[in-house]
């Protein structure tokens, strides 16, 4: 590769950085969007879920009680907001059975408005009462089943009522019946892992999908255009008439496509944290996580960035244009998300070392011992000098692409 | 006599089955602004690629001297400058940030970039537009940009590919004043172009390039000496009066040619 001037790589890479940054559409996709994505997931998509829920909770709808209607569930109906109308219960082959009803539900064109009908049958029994009962509604029309979901409600407290009479009447409680050997006191206290520890688990479930999910995706659009998109619009001619070595020219932007994807990463990160401190306030510790832990940590991330984005940029390179390239590196990605989501299973209780030597695979399982302390020097002997190799061997491969004569085709 | 600056001895260059060059010999030396002139796929950009080490010579040998001593092209890179032919501007950066990101990698302080960039872009006319942002330049703006880049790093030769192609009257000419000046002062500068009538009047040799091979070599005067001809004109018709050359397609993989025929209707 000859000699690397580290001046040259660095002002390579921070010209790329700064191409970047006048772009706000780069901005907005490689720092805002991994930013908000979680909390708009976690955060805004339940809150707006919430709001649509309250406005049909505000909708007064009319509900058709066939059969005999005790006073509870009538009050219970009520406070569902629902208006009742009772009539007598004709014969079926069985509740669930709507007859002729079927039209008076889905029909648009009967004067009055019926939501869902509610089928109650007397039946003998030990209890203080029994009874059969069946919703009639129609699922593809949101008012009708907003209607069976507030009667069900209604149905179902009645049925605490019933089920504690029945109790009363035989001088049982609730909980002797359905809770006779119980846990004592908080179960949270029982369990000997630290806060800190229980959250760094958690993210031991997070970190590697984040890191292989958002290495992988934000490197693509800045190896396409740091490589197709220069030869495409012509500018790698003029680059590659400077004395900078090629060798120096692919480092540099490696850097700058790796600080992007960092950025993007990171972003995730606390995007990701944020959202579960919003969900639950005060109720998560710090993750604890030792300093050789942090490292290795920071040595796999580093490795896995190294080998993602220059086996990227040394696809972009071979590709004829930006649209190649980017028809190439869209489905590529699933080739780091597959087997980081696959290696997120492998139970690392009697792992087999030879996990730890496969692409990727290796990358994962050493991220997720990390975070949850575990250090077996063969682990890590394996994963670091396997993925040394593989970083070095993507290097080479990238930087023989970036030797090609054919990079100075303009393909304007 | 003046110094040897790039040597290209007996170059053959081929792209597969494509023979871009065939036996290329000829010489650069300090103080002259030679022509390449030719028609579209004569392998007048492949000659100056090999000039400036972007294409390595499939026989034969491209050299460059410093000093009265031969070295790897690569090796003379900081002594040269290349306005390509698709000038090759960041869109997001200024004209003068475009500049000074390759003077920068020519290893010059960007004080000395801009007292050279701003001597060079008065005889354009182009100060008010260097703190510009390159979108949107006309053809002209982006071809002065290119150039004022390839001077900035003070290259000892200067590499222009078709630099008035596509410009208007007023830009040409400031363009062919610059190349004429810099001639003037020492310089040297090897120039491509269709453009006869300009060659003559820029340039102080010509070369002219025909199906890869050079058909003649020396000054306007020495070229009507040679040819019989009373002008430049007759004279390259005269040296180039066999066909040129048929471009082939580009090439492509067996599998993506095999695709593109599989999905290509036949016209009848």
């Amino acid at each position: 590769m000859g000699r690397i001037h580290l001046s040259r790589v660095f002002i390579v890479a921070r010209k790329e950085l700064i191409d970047f940054v006048r772009d706000w559409r780069t901005v907005l996709a490689m720092v805002l969007v991994p930013l908000m994505i979680f909390p708009a997931i976690f955060i805004a998509l339940p809150l707006f879920l919430q709001g649509e829920a309250a406005e049909l909770s505000e909708y007064e709808l009319h509900i058709e009680v066939q059969g005999d209607l005790s006073e509870n569930l009538s009050s219970y109906l009520e406070m569902e907001n629902l208006n009742v109308m009772q009539v007598n219960l004709s014969q079926h082959e069985s509740l669930s059975e709507p007859g002729d009803d079927v039209y008076r539900l889905n029909s648009d064109s009967t004067p009055e408005v019926i939501h869902a009908i509610l089928r109650l049958e007397r039946v003998d029994s030990n209890a203080s009462e029994s009874w059969n009962y069946a919703i009639l509604s129609d699922s593809t029309d949101q008012l009708s089943w907003e209607a069976r979901t507030r009667t069900l409600n209604a149905v179902l407290t009645w049925e605490a009522d019933v089920i504690n009479a029945t109790l009363a009447d035989n001088n049982l409680t609730r909980e002797e019946v359905f809770d006779p050997i119980h846990w004592d006191g908080d179960q949270g206290k029982a369990d000997v892992a630290s806060g800190g520890e229980v959250a760094a688990m958690g993210l031991a479930m997070f970190i590697p999908i984040l890191v292989a999910m958002w290495t992988a995706t934000a490197a693509i659009q800045p190896s396409i255009d740091l490589t197709a998109g220069e030869r495409e619009r012509g500018t790698m001619e003029a680059l590659l008439c400077t004395p900078t070595a090629r060798s120096e020219l692919l480092f540099g932007k490696w850097l700058a496509v790796a600080t992007v994807a960092c950025v993007s990463v990171i972003g995730q990160m606390v995007g990701l944290l944020f959202a579960i401190n919003f969900l639950t306030p005060g109720a998560l510790d710090a993750p604890t996580i030792s300093t050789s832990g942090i490292i290795l940590l920071m040595l796999s991330v580093i490795l896995f960035a190294v080998f993602v984005v220059a086996i990227e940029l040394a696809v972009a390179v071979r590709a004829h244009s930006v649209r190649e390239a980017g028809s190439i590196l869209g489905p590529m990605v699933l080739v780091f998300i597959g087997p980081t989501l696959f290696a997120q299973f492998v139970n690392l209780e009697g792992i087999e070392a030879w996990w730890f030597v496969l692409p990727v695979f290796n990358i994962t399982l050493a991220m997720r011992e990390a975070l949850m302390g575990i250090f077996d020097p063969m682990h890590i002997f394996l994963w670091i000098s396997t993925s040394l190799t593989y970083a070095i061997g993507a290097i080479w491969w990238a930087s023989k692409q970036f030797n090609r004569e054919d990079l100075v085709e303009s393909l304007s | 006599m003046s110094e040897l600056l790039l040597n290209v001895c007996d170059v053959t260059k081929t792209f597969s089955e494509v023979t871009a060059l065939q036996n290329v010999d000829v010489a650069f030396h300090s103080g002259e602004v030679v022509g390449l002139v030719g028609g579209n796929g004569a392998g007048k950009t492949t000659l100056l690629r090999l000039l400036c080490g972007l294409y390595r010579p499939t026989t034969g040998k491209v050299q460059g001297t410093i000093g009265g001593d031969a070295v790897d092209i690569h090796t003379m890179r900081e002594n040269v400058g290349v306005v390509p032919e698709a000038t090759g501007l960041y869109a997001r950066l200024t004209a003068w940030e475009n500049i000074r990101y390759h003077s920068r990698l020519n290893g010059v302080d960007d004080e000395m970039a801009w007292t050279r960039t701003e001597r060079f872009a008065k005889l354009l006319n182009f100060e008010q537009d260097l703190h510009r942002s390159t979108r949107g330049f006309s053809r002209g703006m982006r071809q002065k940009t290119a150039l004022l880049r390839a001077l900035s790093h003070g290259p000892k030769i200067l590499l222009l590919d078709e630099p008035t192609g596509g410009l208007d009257v007023t830009s040409a000419r400031m363009v062919r004043k610059l190349v004429r000046k810099l001639g003037d002062e020492g310089g040297t500068v090897i120039y491509s172009t269709h453009n006869l009538a300009e060659a003559e009047q820029v340039c102080d040799r010509i070369v002219i390039i025909h199906n890869g091979t050079i058909r003649a070599n020396g000054t306007p005067k020495s070229l009507l000496e040679n040819s019989n001809t009373n002008n430049l004109e007759e004279a390259y018709v005269a040296l180039t009066e066999d066909e040129a050359r048929i471009q082939p397609p580009d090439e492509e993989g067996k599998i993506a040619g095999a695709w593109r025929r599989l999905l290509t209707r036949r016209s009848s």
